[in-house]
C-alpha cells in the first residue's frame, strides 16, 4: 500500500471531524441562531420574512376532555392565540385529551397491547391543527399552562386542508420525536422543540401525545407555528444532523415507503438463488417464525428481500396473527392494504387506528381488505377511522363472523345509520363507540343482540336520547357487563342506574363522570354499592353530590375498590370517610385510590398515602 | 357585537363566597362564545343559557348567582336583539326620549330573577331561575341612538328623567365623551344612592307597595354607554 492511502484516510478523517464539529456546533445553538439565520437570510434575500401564526382551526383530534359543542376542557381551545398562558392551573380554556398518567392500563377494562409495536412509537392521543397560510417551519412553539411534557411528536403535513382541488401527494413529515419525558412540577412552560427542516410547506401540523408520566391532565393553550414563505436556502448551519434521525423513518423515505417498494421488487425480479442458506437450513421452520416474531412489520418486510428462504418467511401468514398498522398510520393507503392482503389471510388481531385519513385509504380498498382478511379476525380497531362509512361497517358486519372486540372510538364522521349493522355481529364482548354519532335504536338493536359484551364504552355519544332507556335494557340483556363507560351521559337518573345495577350484578368498573341527573338523595350510589359488590373502579367526576354515607356504603360493600373519582369538597368530614373506606376496603389495592378534581387535591393523595402506609404497617392485612 | 352586564347577588358574602365571581365568569363565558362566534345574532337568550352551561363545565364549582342583561347589535339588519333575566336592564334614547327599555323580572320585591349555582346541600333552597326565564325582545336602531345597559344599582336610585338629563349632555359620539357621560351618570347615581331624604325609584316602590321608606338605595353600580355609530374598520 503506498503512502498516500493512510495520507489520504487521515485528511478525510480531519474533514470529517471539522464536519461533525460544525454540524454539532449548529445543533445546540440552532434554535437560538435560527431567527439570526432567518435575519441573516433577510439581508441577502429581503422576501424570506418569517411569518407567525396561531392555529386558525382544529381539524381532528382523538378524545378530550370536555362535552361535545362546549368550549371546556375541548380541543378546539388549541386554535387561536393563547387564553391562559402564562398563567399555570386548570383552566376551562384549554385543550385537554381525555386520559393521563397509567390509570386506564390498570383498570378492567384496559386493552392488551399490540405486540411488535416499534420502540420509537409513543403516541398515545393526537390532535391536528390548521393554519392560515403554508411556511416552511422554522420554528413551532407549544404553550402548555398544567402538567406540560405530554407531546411526543410534531408533525407536518404537504396536503393545504383549504385549497379547493384534492392534493396530488399527501405527505406526512416527522418535524420532532422523542420519548416521553417526565418534567418537574405542573407550571406553565411554552414548549419548542428542535425541528427539522422540510422540503415542504405546511399548513397542516399534528402534535402527538403520550400523558402516560403526567400526574394529573396536561392542558394547552396554543400552538405558534412560525415559518418563511421562501424555501430557505439549506446551508450547513442550518442542517442538523441528529443521531435519533438515522433509525427506520429516514431509511423508510429512501425504500419510498417500505412496504409497497419491496413488494414491487418481488413481483418483478427473480430473488438471487443461494445453493445453501447457511444455518438457517438446520434451523427449524418454527424457530424461524419466533425469531421473526419479534421483528416490527417494516423490518419484516426488508428481511424479506434478503433471500428466497426468508421471503418465504416474512410472508407467511403466521407472521401477521396480530398486526398493527397504527404506528405507521401516515404511510398505510391502499396499495398497502393490497400488498399485505396475501399474507393477513389469518389475521386475528388488526390495528388500524388513525390510518387511512384524507383519502389515503377508499371505501373499496378497505371493503376489499376485509373480504380477503377478515374471517379470522377477532379484534378490529378503528379509532379515528373517518374514511369509514356504512359501507364499510357493513363489509365488517358481514365479514367478520368471529369479531369479539370492536373499537369505533372518535369514529365522528361515521353516519348514524351504520351503527345498525353492528347488531348482526353477536359474538362481540368488547364494543367502543366514545364520541360517536351511535342513534337510540342501533344501540338497543346492538344491546339485544349483542348477548356477550362484557366492556362497551358510550362515552360522549350524544345522539342518545333516553340513557334510561339503555341502561334497563342492559340491565335485562348484558349479564355478562363487566366494564361500561358512561362519561357525560347527560339523561341517565337513579332509574336507569337501579335497572343496571340489578342486571349486571359482575360489573366491576362503572364511569359515571360528569352525569349531572345523578343525584345522591335518591339512594343511587348507595343502590351501586350494594349491588355492585365487584367494582374495581368507579368514577362519579364532577358529581357535587356524592355524600359521606355513600362513600360508608362503598367502603362497607365494593372491597375491591381501587379507583375511585369523586369530586372531595373541603368537609373534613369527608376525610374521615375516605379513611373509613382505606380501612374497610383491601389496603393492597386501595394504595392506588384515586381522587381526583379536588382543590387540595395534591394534600388529598399526599393524607391517603399516608394513611394507607400508616394502616399497612398496623393492620394484619385483609382478604381479597 | 354584544354588550353584557350581569350583577352579583349580594348576599353570598354571608357563606364565604365572592359574589363578584360568578357575575364575573358569566360575562366572561359570554365574551369569550361572543368572540368565537359560537353564538346567533337573534338569539341572545341562547348566549346566556350557553354560558351558563359552560360555568357548570368548570371542575371546581363556582358558586353564586347574578342576573344578566345581554343585548346584540345586528349589524346587517340593523337589529337590536336583547335578552333580559332579572333587575339589571337597558334603555334605549332616540331624540332625547326613551323609545326601549327592559322590563325587571322580579319574584318578590327586592328579589330579582336570577341565574345560580347553589352548593349541593342548598340546591332547591337557593333561587335559581333557568335562562330560559330571560325576556327577549328585537327592534330596529337607528344612527345615533344611544345604549344603555346598567345594573339595578342605576335603575333605583335616578329615574328616566336624570339620566335622560345626563345623555342630553353627550356633544359627540366619540370615545371620551361617552366614557365622561357613563362615568357622570353613575357618580350621580352614587351620591344619590346614599342622600337619606331623596325620594329614589326604589323608595317610590317601596312606598307604593306599603313600606314607608326614603332615600336612595346604596347598591354596586354598573353603567355601560354606547352609540350607534357607522361601522369604520
Amino acid at each position: 500500500m503506498s503512502p498516500v492511502f493512510p495520507m489520504l484516510t487521515v485528511l478525510s478523517m480531519f474533514y470529517y471531524i471539522c464536519l461533525r464539529r460544525r454540524a454539532r456546533t449548529a445543533t445546540r445553538g440552532e434554535m437560538m441562531n435560527s431567527r439570526r439565520a432567518i435575519e441573516s437570510n433577510n439581508r441577502a434575500l429581503p422576501i424570506n420574512v418569517e411569518i407567525v401564526q396561531y392555529a386558525k382551526e382544529v381539524l381532528d383530534f382523538s378524545s378530550h376532555y370536555g362535552s361535545e359543542n362546549s368550549m371546556s376542557y375541548t380541543m378546539w381551545n388549541l386554535a387561536g392565540i393563547q387564553n391562559v398562558y402564562p398563567s399555570s392551573g386548570d383552566f376551562t380554556q384549554t385543550a385537554v385529551f381525555r386520559t393521563y398518567g397509567t390509570w386506564w392500563d390498570q383498570c378492567p377494562s384496559a386493552r392488551l397491547p399490540f405486540k411488535r409495536t416499534p420502540p420509537n412509537f409513543y403516541s398515545q392521543d393526537y390532535v391536528e391543527l390548521a393554519f392560515e397560510d403554508p411556511v416552511y417551519p422554522t420554528a413551532v412553539h407549544i404553550l402548555e399552562t398544567y402538567h406540560p411534557g405530554a407531546v411526543v411528536r410534531v408533525l407536518a403535513c404537504s396536503a393545504n386542508p383549504y385549497s379547493q382541488n384534492p392534493p396530488a401527494e399527501v405527505r406526512w413529515e416527522v418535524l420532532w420525536s422523542e420519548a416521553p419525558t417526565k418534567v418537574n412540577g405542573p407550571q406553565a412552560r411554552q414548549f419548542t422543540p428542535c425541528i427539522k427542516q422540510i422540503n415542504f410547506p405546511t399548513n397542516l401540523i399534528r402534535l402527538e401525545v403520550n400523558s402516560s408520566l403526567l400526574d394529573y391532565y396536561t392542558e394547552l393553550d396554543a400552538v405558534v407555528l412560525h415559518g418563511v414563505k421562501e424555501r430557505p436556502v439549506l446551508s450547513l448551519k442550518t442542517t442538523m444532523i441528529d443521531m435519533n434521525d438515522i433509525d427506520e423513518d429516514e431509511d423508510e423515505e429512501k425504500d419510498g415507503g417500505g412496504m409497497e417498494s419491496l413488494n414491487k421488487q418481488f413481483s418483478v425480479a427473480a430473488l438471487k438463488e443461494w445453493p445453501t442458506n447457511g444455518y438457517f437450513d438446520k434451523l427449524p421452520y418454527e424457530l424461524i417464525q419466533l425469531i421473526l416474531s419479534h421483528l416490527t412489520v417494516p423490518d419484516l418486510c426488508r428481511l424479506a428481500q434478503t433471500c428466497k428462504l426468508l421471503y418465504q418467511h416474512c410472508c407467511d401468514p403466521l407472521q401477521y396473527i396480530h398486526l398493527s398498522l397504527q404506528p405507521y398510520w401516515a404511510r398505510i393507503n391502499d396499495t398497502s392494504l393490497e400488498y399485505l392482503q396475501s399474507r393477513c389471510t389469518l389475521v386475528q388481531w388488526l390495528n388500524l387506528s388513525w390510518t387511512g385519513n384524507r383519502g389515503a385509504i377508499s371505501v373499496s380498498g378497505f371493503s376489499r381488505f376485509m373480504k380477503i382478511c377478515g374471517s379470522e379476525l377477532v379484534r378490529l380497531e378503528l379509532a379515528c377511522g373517518h374514511f369509514l362509512n356504512e359501507t364499510c361497517l357493513e363489509v365488517i358486519a358481514e365479514t367478520c363472523v368471529n369479531l369479539q372486540e370492536l373499537n369505533l372510538s372518535s369514529c365522528d364522521k361515521l353516519p348514524p345509520q351504520a351503527f345498525n349493522h353492528i347488531a348482526k355481529v353477536g359474538s362481540l364482548k368488547r364494543l367502543i363507540l366514545y364520541r360517536t354519532k351511535v342513534e337510540q335504536t342501533a344501540l338497543l338493536s346492538i344491546l339485544n343482540f349483542c348477548s356477550e359484551l362484557q366492556h362497551l364504552s358510550l362515552g360522549s355519544c350524544v345522539m342518545i336520547e333516553d340513557y334510561d332507556l339503555i341502561a334497563s335494557m342492559m340491565g335485562a340483556k348484558c349479564k355478562k357487563l363487566r366494564t361500561l363507560d358512561l362519561w357525560r351521559c347527560k339523561n341517565i337518573t337513579e332509574n336507569g342506574i337501579a335497572e343496571l345495577a340489578s342486571g349486571c350484578q359482575l360489573l366491576e368498573e362503572l364511569d359515571l363522570g360528569w352525569c349531572p341527573t345523578l343525584q345522591s338523595s335518591t339512594g343511587c350510589f348507595t343502590n351501586i354499592a350494594r349491588k355492585l359488590p365487584n367494582l374495581q373502579k368507579l368514577f362519579l367526576t364532577a358529581n357535587r353530590s356524592v355524600c359521606d354515607t355513600d362513600i360508608e356504603e362503598l367502603a362497607a360493600n365494593c372491597t375491591h375498590l381501587r379507583q375511585l373519582d369523586i369530586l372531595v369538597n373541603t368537609d373534613h368530614q369527608m376525610w374521615s370517610v375516605i379513611w373509613d373506606l382505606l380501612h374497610y376496603c383491601c389496603l393492597q389495592s386501595i394504595l392506588s385510590c384515586i381522587v381526583s378534581h379536588c382543590p387540595l387535591e395534591k394534600q388529598a393523595k399526599h393524607f391517603i398515602q399516608q394513611q394507607a402506609v400508616a394502616l399497612q404497617k398496623t393492620s394484619k392485612g385483609c382478604q381479597n | 357585537m354584544g354588550i353584557g352586564v350581569a350583577d352579583g347577588v349580594g348576599g353570598w358574602r354571608d357563606y364565604g363566597v365572592d359574589p363578584s365571581q360568578f357575575s364575573g365568569t358569566l360575562m366572561r363565558t359570554c365574551e369569550r362564545l361572543v368572540k368565537e362566534g359560537r353564538f346567533v345574532p337573534s338569539n341572545p337568550v341562547g348566549i346566556l343559557t350557553t354560558s351558563y352551561c359552560e360555568l357548570l363545565q368548570n371542575k371546581v364549582p363556582l358558586l353564586g348567582s347574578s342576573t344578566a342583561c345581554i343585548v346584540v347589535l345586528d349589524r346587517t339588519s340593523h337589529r337590536l336583539h336583547t335578552a333580559n333575566l332579572g333587575d339589571s336592564g337597558f334603555l334605549v334614547v332616540r331624540g332625547g326620549e326613551v323609545v326601549h327599555r327592559s322590563d325587571e323580572q322580579q319574584h318578590y320585591f327586592n328579589t330579582p330573577f336570577q341565574l345560580s349555582i347553589a352548593p349541593p346541600e342548598a340546591e332547591g333552597v337557593v333561587l335559581s331561575d333557568s335562562p330560559d326565564a330571560a325576556d327577549s325582545t328585537s327592534f330596529d336602531v337607528q344612527l345615533g341612538d344611544i345604549i344603555l345597559t346598567a345594573t339595578d344599582g342605576l335603575f333605583d336610585n335616578m329615574p328616566d328623567y336624570m339620566i335622560l338629563q345626563e345623555l342630553k349632555k353627550l356633544k359627540n359620539s366619540n370615545y371620551e365623551s361617552i366614557q365622561q357621560t357613563a362615568r357622570s351618570i353613575a357618580e350621580q347615581a352614587h351620591e344619590l344612592a346614599y342622600d337619606p331624604t331623596y325620594m329614589s325609584p326604589f323608595a317610590q316602590f317601596a312606598c307604593d307597595n306599603g313600606l314607608n321608606v326614603r332615600g336612595g338605595k346604596p347598591d354596586d353600580i354598573t353603567v355601560l354607554l354606547s352609540i350607534v355609530a357607522e361601522y369604520t374598520d
